[in-house]
């Protein structure tokens, strides 16, 4: 009676391995967000005055991707990272030339818990924001119970690189 | 690999040498130095193949300067080489959050810790001052799909023969991602019942105490040794479902005042030495699908008898379920728990403890709803949100029939009302303030009127 219990683990555990951490690759994050793009140019990270506007020091390092078609620009995809509880969680954020938020996605996530973040449904309160909603940000993104490290962090996260978007890469007026 | 060019340099060579071997000594030697040459000149074009071949020594996430070039996509190997979130000095980048400390490349560890003191307000003399518990956890990758997790505690400040205190590992297990969005862990984990046992760090809950329902009745920190295995799916609903050690009954102490305090807490047995011939099963599920709203629900159930020939308890089992639910919208932060746990078959054990204080419970429940309000914020760490939860529960809800005159009466329920608010200097520390209020007191069980205040954090 107790052996059929470990049946459905046996199997499971015989299974193949498969990456576990890998959601995403970056040219499959440029693809989803950008699927007219035939070409993404890589943009240099702003200068340290730049990023000490932003509030970060320098030698932060994201990789900031500019979407073109056949010569028209279609916005930029930043590849990021933030701490969740311990581990690096990397996300992808697309903004579209006016600098809205296409779409945020977890490209890898290490922790043990916490990987609700990946649910599309929390993902998706970020779609149409703007550098002008960062500050508030805190107080309208709902949190996920037992994801709270996750989901502030990246939350941060997106409020960096709107604010990085607003100093560093809008067209000047 | 790499000596390919070299060996098809010296079959050549060798070729070159077949006809010389008819040509005067002086040609010949004029040869073999043009060869040599020839060979140290391949020589250099293999290092040369050699060095590009090599990985790129690890560097922090950086965009390639813009650039003409068509399609220029940095490798996400580049981005998981990467150091995490950190400056080029090592330092987390503000606004990453740093909790957690890295050690090295794979392994990190972090930490919490709670901090009370409890005044009764009918019995000044009673109030007391407790460092309640110091936890460092730690996280080992040993590759992309396989870890150990491990958290050690403390209790009560100091843990020796002469003192109250205990030093026991909370959580220990080796976990396996078998794909994307399910895998498996094998040790010892926290039995993911309710909404406190698998989260229970102190900035994780209203009030200074954890509250009685999930102390009582689920008995957190609630860990089994075994193997379960996880996932979630992409509309939100995460699973968990493991087979493993179980409580065993054979260790309840009727003369003793713990198994009133909890059932389950008076005999489960943390992996230490644990009998275990009666597995216990359990299965949880949670739905996220709308952000900020939680449902779920779980089951444990076993038989807990674990071969003990010395007392009736070969037939019983137990089985104990739960329902939650946490909403919050906005400011807001609304949960409701109830819980319900039965022990079957224990007439004939009870009939042995006749006469003791604490028979078996044949059922034992406990509910509560809480309600709080993040009222104030100063900036973006730090907010003040009072709270209020009443719970009911009831550690002795009905006894298993006796003959006439012999029977248990069910304890009394108890309620309970906490007020209070938890005052967050940042996300991750807190210091709590509350007042309880019981509707009867019973001092062996710890429950009568009291104020409270705590400090918890973790990093």
């Amino acid at each position: 009676m107790h052996v059929r219990w470990l049946i459905p683990l046996g199997a499971a555990v015989a299974s193949p391995v498969a990456l576990a951490t890998q959601y995403l690759s970056v040219p499959q994050a440029q693809q989803e967000a950008f699927p007219g793009a035939g070409e993404f140019r890589a943009v240099p990270v702003p200068d340290a005055a730049a990023l000490a506007a932003v509030g970060v020091p320098a030698g932060w390092a994201p990789q900031i991707f500019e979407a073109d078609a056949s010569g028209k620009k279609l916005g930029w995809l930043i590849v990021d990272q933030v701490i969740g509880k311990s581990e690096a969680i990397t996300y992808a954020l697309a903004l579209d030339t006016a600098g809205a938020v296409i779409s945020l996605e977890v490209l890898e996530y290490r922790e043990s818990h916490g990987g609700e973040v990946r649910m599309p449904a929390w993902r998706k309160q970020f779609v149409g924001k703007t550098a002008a909603d960062a500050a508030a940000l805190n107080r309208e993104i709902k949190i996920i119970s037992g994801a709270t490290l996750s989901c502030r962090h990246l939350t941060e996260g997106v409020q960096r690189l709107l604010r990085l978007y607003a100093l560093a890469l809008r067209a000047p007026a | 690999m790499q000596r390919k060019p070299l060996a098809l340099a010296v079959l050549l060579s060798c070729a070159g040498l077949a006809p010389a071997a008819h040509a005067d000594e002086a040609k010949l030697k004029a040869e073999v130095e043009a060869l040599r040459a020839e060979v140290a000149e391949l020589r250099g074009v293999v290092r040369e193949m050699q060095a590009q071949r090599a990985p790129a020594p690890a560097s922090p996430v950086v965009a390639t300067p813009a650039a003409s070039t068509g399609v220029a996509v940095a490798p996400a190997a580049a981005v998981a080489a990467a150091p995490a979130a950190t400056t080029a000095a090592g330092q987390p980048v503000p606004g990453t959050g740093g909790s957690g400390v890295a050690l090295g490349a794979n392994t990190s560890f972090w930490g919490y810790g709670q901090l009370d003191y409890n005044r009764p307000t009918a019995r000044a003399a009673d109030a007391q001052a407790d460092l309640t518990r110091a936890v460092i956890g730690f996280n080992h990758v040993f590759d992309e799909a396989t870890r150990v997790y491990g958290e050690i505690e403390w209790e009560h400040a100091i843990a020796s023969s002469s003192d109250q205190g205990e030093t026991e590992i909370e959580q220990l297990y080796v976990e396996h991602a078998l794909a994307q969005n399910y895998g498996v862990r094998v040790g010892l984990t926290l039995v993911p019942l309710g909404l406190l046992n698998e989260h229970h760090e102190p900035s994780n809950f209203y009030g200074v105490e954890r509250n009685f329902v999930e102390t009582a009745i689920i008995p957190s920190t609630w860990r089994e040794g075994g193997v379960s295995m996880y996932g979630n799916t992409d509309w939100g609903f995460n699973w968990n479902v493991g087979i493993g050690t179980g409580p065993n009954l054979g260790a309840w102490d009727p003369a003793a005042d713990e198994g009133r305090i909890s059932p389950l807490g008076s005999i489960h047995q943390e992996l230490q030495l644990a009998k275990a011939r009666d597995p216990s099963v359990y299965a949880a599920g949670n739905w996220q699908g709308i952000p900020g709203l939680l449902v779920g629900g779980g089951v444990f159930t076993g038989k807990i008898g674990q071969g003990d020939a010395t007392l009736p308890v070969d037939k019983s089992r137990l089985v104990l379920g739960e329902a939650h639910l946490r909403w919050q919208p906005g400011p807001f932060d609304i949960s409701a728990l109830y819980t319900r746990g039965t022990i079957s078959n224990t007439q004939d054990l009870n009939l042995q403890f006749l006469g003791q204080p604490t028979p078996v419970p044949k059922s034992f429940w406990g509910g509560y709803v809480q309600g709080a309000w993040r009222a104030l914020e100063w900036g973006s760490d730090s907010s003040l949100a009072p709270f209020l939860r009443y719970e009911m529960f009831n550690t002795g809800a009905s006894y298993a029939a006796q003959p006439l005159g012999l029977g248990t009466a069910p304890l009394p329920t108890q309620h309970v009302w906490t007020l209070g608010a938890n005052y967050y200097l940042n996300p991750n520390v807190v210091f709590k303030v509350d007042y309880q209020k019981f509707r009867y007191e019973d001092l062996v069980l710890g429950y009568g009127d009291r104020f409270d205040l705590g400090l918890g954090y973790q990093f």
